[in-house]
């Protein structure tokens, strides 16, 4: 192999590599906790910004490019699986505490300093697929609703709707989380 | 800023819109997300300066909101991963 060649490898894992655990993080979200499944698409997404190196302007946030292009694998896969039925339909899940409980039990969200972070992740992974990338792409990596409804090819009320029902999930699972560690009544 | 029970009782220039705690309520993802219209958001900011029920609840929202985006961070690749990036790197460099 030629010499410009592995000084090319080089220069990318020096530039890319520093950011796989970024890159892990957002996979495994996106892919509801799934890690082969997000090593399979860090792995994609290297692939492809190796492969696109070239374009790559020096100087420029080559994290959020790399975020952009795994964005876009998961995003275009995900758009293949749109055609297959939704397994369980959100509103067919059982009814959780009313969707202000948390408010009400603990109106000061003191609850955010105690409560273990693995577990509101899981709750964010249980979310089911089209609710979960909202979640992900709006609260996590901070999209605004246009972007996100780009991306998922749905209406702008359509994510609206999508966050505001996982959101409120997410608050009736960590209400659930409180009353369990005795933290409310 | 004189605070006042809800629903908001203070006086309004006229023409303005006015929200109800419901309407300020169902704005307040949009209204947090920074997704609301300049005069849709005033509307809001509005009633939160003069609603003492409205304003606990944003505020909440918001603890939330700031929780959750902060989930994000945190993450590490699992051993092998790094490996496996160099290897495929090498391969396709071939």
């Amino acid at each position: 192999m030629s010499i410009p060649a592995e000084q090319r490898r080089a220069e990318f894992e020096d530039e890319a590599l520093i950011h796989l655990d970024a890159l892990f993080g957002l996979a495994l979200r996106l892919s509801g906790g799934d890690e082969p499944r997000a090593e399979d698409l860090v792995q994609e997404t290297m692939l492809k910004a190796y492969r696109a190196w070239d374009r790559f302007e020096a100087g420029t946030n080559c994290r959020a490019w790399l975020m952009t292009i795994l964005r876009n694998t998961f995003i275009n896969q995900f758009r293949k699986q749109k055609s297959r039925p939704v397994p369980v339909e959100f509103d067919q899940l059982a009814e959780r505490p009313s969707s202000d409980a948390l408010y009400e039990a603990d109106p000061e969200g003191r609850i955010f300093d105690h409560i273990i972070d693995d577990q509101v992740i899981a709750a964010i992974d249980e979310l089911p697929e089209e609710f979960r990338v909202a979640v992900v792409l709006s609260d996590l990596e901070g999209l605004s609703y246009q972007e996100v409804a780009e991306l998922m090819d749905i209406p702008v009320g359509t994510v609206k709707s999508r966050l505001f029902r996982a959101r409120k999930r997410l608050q009736g699972r960590l209400y659930e989380y409180a009353v369990e560690m005795g933290y409310v009544k | 800023m004189t605070e006042c029970s809800t629903p908001p009782t203070g006086a309004e220039r006229p023409g303005e819109p006015k929200l109800s705690c419901e309407e300020a309520l169902a704005r307040v993802y949009e209204y947090l997300d920074g997704e609301l219209g300049a005069a849709d958001h005033d509307a809001v900011r509005r009633h939160l300066e003069k609603c003492r029920n409205c304003y606990p609840h944003f505020d909440f929202e918001r603890l939330f909101l700031d929780y959750v985006h902060e989930l994000g961070a945190g993450e590490k690749a699992r051993p092998g991963l790094e490996d496996r990036v160099r290897e495929m790197l090498a391969a396709e460099t071939d």
